[in-house]
C-alpha cells in the first residue's frame, strides 16, 4: 500500500484485481477544494488505457517493480531493443510504453526499466542525456540583436532542439528529457 | 543559457502572456473599476487546508525578527479595503502557495486576478468573466492571434446539483450531509475511511464523475456547491442547502473560483475555526485566525468577488496544457536546470 505522492510515470497499481501502469500524471490543487492526481494508466494484461484520478493522500495500491539497469541496443519494427547489463538478455519494449521519450533513446543509452513478471512494463530516461551535435546551422551576425538566440540543432540520434547559437557542429551538449530542452554544453 | 534556451523558445506565448495581462487591465478600467495593490507579506495565513502558505522571516532595522507567510491569495485584504470604502477594486499580484507541483498545471508562484463588486452577487461576476474573455479574444485578433471560437462564444452555466443528476444519476438535494454522502460513496464502490470530510466524499464522486464532462466546448461555469463546502461565500436563499460559490472549467481545468461574499462574522469565524480543526487533524502547519479580518466582515456590505489565475486564463488562450511554456522562468527552470 502507498499513497498518492508514490505515483509517478512507470508505476504499477492495483485497482479492483487488475495491474495497470502510470503513463502519465498530473498533480491539481484547487486550493478551495480538494487536491488530486489525475492519472493516465495502461492495463497490463490487456493494454487498454483508462483514467482515474485519486485525491490526496488516498491509499493507493503500489506493487512493487524491479529496477533493471538496461542498454538500449536498437529498434526494430515497433520494437524497441534493451539490454538487460546484469543477464546481458535481452528485452522488446514496445513503442506505446516509450511513448514520446523515444525520441531521446540513442545506441549506449542507460535507463532504468521497471520490470514486473519478466516484462518491461516502463523506462525512465536519465534526467539529462548528452548528445554531439550532427549539425548546427552558422549564426548569422546581428541575430543576437535581433532576440534571436537559439538556433535549430541536429542531434547524433536523428532528433532536432533548440539550442543557442554558439553551439557548434561536433561539440557535446545535454538536453534535459524532462523538459525537452538544451541542458547545457558538455565541458571536460 | 538554459534560461535564456527556455525564455526564446516560449518567447510568443511569453508575448501573448504580457498582452493579454495588459488587456485584462484594459477591460476593468473601461468597466470603471480601480486597480489596487495589496501585500504579499502577511502576518498569517488562510485556513484552507489544501493551501499551505510559504514561511518568510523580515527583520526591522534593529534586526528584530518577524515571522511572516507570503500572501497566498488577496483576498482578506480586498475585503479589509471594501470595509475601508472602497468599491469595484480589481488587484493583480503574486500569490505563493507551497507544497504544490513544478510544472503541470502549478507552479508555486503564480499571478492572480481578483475583483469585487460591492452590492451585488455572483451573477454579475459571471457576465464580468464572460465579458472580460470576449475583450481579450477580440484584442487578440486585432494583433493578428488566432483564437479559438468556443472562446468568442456565451458561456454554458451549470447548477451543480444538474451535473450529479445528469452524470451521477444522483439528486444531490439528498446528500448535503456527511453520513448521507459517506454512505452514497460506498453505494458507488468506493472506500472512504472514517473522519473523512464531506468535501473530500463530495469530490470522491465529483472527480470521477462529473469534472471530466466540464468545459469540453467551451468556458463553463458550474454553481450552487453543497453548504458544507461554502468556503467565504454566503448560503442561498434561492437554493436551500446549497452556498453562493462558482467555479470555472475549460478543457477540465479550474480557471475560476467566485463567491457572494459571506458578510455573516460569527459564520465566518464557525468556519475558519472548523478548517483550523481540519488542519491540525491533518497534522498541517498551524495558522493564527486574522482577527481583524473577521471584524472587518462585521461590517462587510453586500459583495462579490471572484479570482483567477492569470497563467491559466494565458493557458487557455495559448492552447499551452503545461503552465512552464507561459512563464518566463518558472520554478522548473530556476531549480531543476
Amino acid at each position: 500500500m502507498g499513497d498518492t505522492t508514490e505515483i509517478r510515470k512507470g508505476a504499477v497499481i492495483r485497482m479492483n484485481g487488475e495491474l495497470y501502469v502510470v503513463t502519465s500524471f498530473q498533480f491539481v490543487n484547487p486550493g478551495k477544494g480538494q487536491a488530486f492526481t489525475k492519472t493516465k494508466l495502461k492495463g497490463i494484461t490487456n493494454g487498454k488505457g483508462t483514467e482515474m484520478t485519486f485525491k490526496s493522500g488516498e491509499n493507493v495500491d503500489v506493487v512493487q517493480v524491479d529496477h533493471v539497469n538496461m542498454q538500449y541496443l536498437y529498434k526494430s519494427g515497433d520494437f524497441y531493443s534493451f539490454m538487460n547489463q546484469q543477464t546481458y538478455e535481452s528485452s522488446d519494449v514496445s513503442a506505446d510504453i516509450l511513448d514520446d521519450d523515444a525520441k531521446y533513446l540513442k545506441e549506449g543509452l542507460n535507463v532504468v526499466a521497471s520490470v514486473h513478471d519478466g516484462n518491461v512494463v516502463a523506462i525512465e530516461l536519465p534526467k539529462k542525456i548528452t548528445y554531439t551535435v550532427l549539425r548546427a546551422p552558422d549564426a548569422v551576425k546581428g541575430d543576437t540583436a535581433s532576440g534571436n538566440v537559439t538556433k535549430e540543432v541536429e542531434l547524433d540520434n536523428g532528433h532536432h532542439i533548440q539550442a543557442p547559437i554558439f553551439i557548434k557542429e561536433g561539440e557535446q551538449i545535454l538536453v534535459n528529457t524532462e523538459t525537452g530542452e538544451y541542458g547545457g554544453r558538455v565541458t571536460e | 543559457m538554459n534560461q535564456v534556451v527556455h525564455i526564446a523558445n516560449k518567447k510568443d506565448f511569453l508575448k501573448m502572456r504580457f498582452l493579454i495581462t495588459q488587456y485584462i487591465r484594459e477591460f476593468f478600467w473601461s468597466e470603471g473599476f480601480l486597480e489596487v495593490e495589496t501585500p504579499s507579506i502577511l502576518k498569517t495565513s488562510g485556513q484552507e487546508p489544501n493551501i499551505q502558505a510559504m514561511k518568510v522571516v523580515a527583520h526591522n532595522e534593529r534586526h528584530e525578527s518577524f515571522q511572516g507567510y507570503l500572501a497566498t491569495y488577496p483576498e482578506y485584504t480586498m475585503k479589509k479595503m471594501i470595509v475601508a470604502g472602497f468599491d469595484k477594486i480589481f488587484t493583480i499580484c503574486k500569490a505563493f502557495r507551497d507544497h504544490e507541483s513544478f510544472g503541470g498545471t502549478h507552479n508555486p508562484e503564480f499571478t492572480i486576478i481578483e475583483w469585487y463588486r460591492n452590492g451585488k452577487d455572483f451573477f454579475a461576476l459571471m457576465d464580468d468573466m464572460e465579458h472580460m474573455f470576449h475583450f481579450i479574444a477580440r484584442r487578440l485578433e486585432e494583433q493578428g492571434y488566432p483564437v479559438p471560437a468556443n472562446l468568442k462564444q456565451s458561456w454554458k452555466r451549470s447548477p451543480i446539483p444538474g451535473l450529479w443528476k445528469q452524470y451521477a444519476e444522483v439528486n444531490l438535494d439528498n446528500y448535503l450531509d456527511k453520513d448521507s454522502m459517506y454512505q452514497l460513496c460506498v453505494e458507488k464502490g468506493y472506500k472512504p475511511e472514517a473522519g473523512e470530510s464531506y468535501e473530500e466524499l463530495f469530490y470522491r464522486i465529483f472527480l470521477n464523475h462529473i469534472e471530466k464532462h466540464l468545459g469540453n466546448d467551451g468556458p463553463e461555469i458550474i454553481y450552487h456547491y453543497p453548504a458544507l463546502m461554502a468556503s467565504l461565500s454566503k448560503r442561498s436563499t434561492r437554493a436551500p442547502g446549497y452556498a453562493e460559490r462558482f467555479e470555472a472549467y475549460y478543457n477540465n481545468i479550474e480557471i475560476a473560483n467566485g463567491f457572494t461574499e459571506l458578510t455573516d462574522a460569527d459564520e465566518q469565524l464557525k468556519r475558519l475555526e472548523a478548517d483550523k480543526t481540519e488542519r491540525a487533524r491533518l497534522k498541517l502547519d498551524d495558522y493564527e485566525i486574522d482577527n481583524e479580518f473577521i471584524d472587518a466582515v462585521h461590517q462587510l456590505p453586500e459583495c462579490t468577488g471572484n479570482s483567477m489565475g492569470i497563467d491559466r486564463i494565458v493557458q487557455v488562450f495559448t492552447g499551452c496544457k503545461n503552465i512552464d511554456n507561459v512563464i518566463a522562468l518558472p520554478m522548473s527552470r530556476i531549480f531543476n536546470s
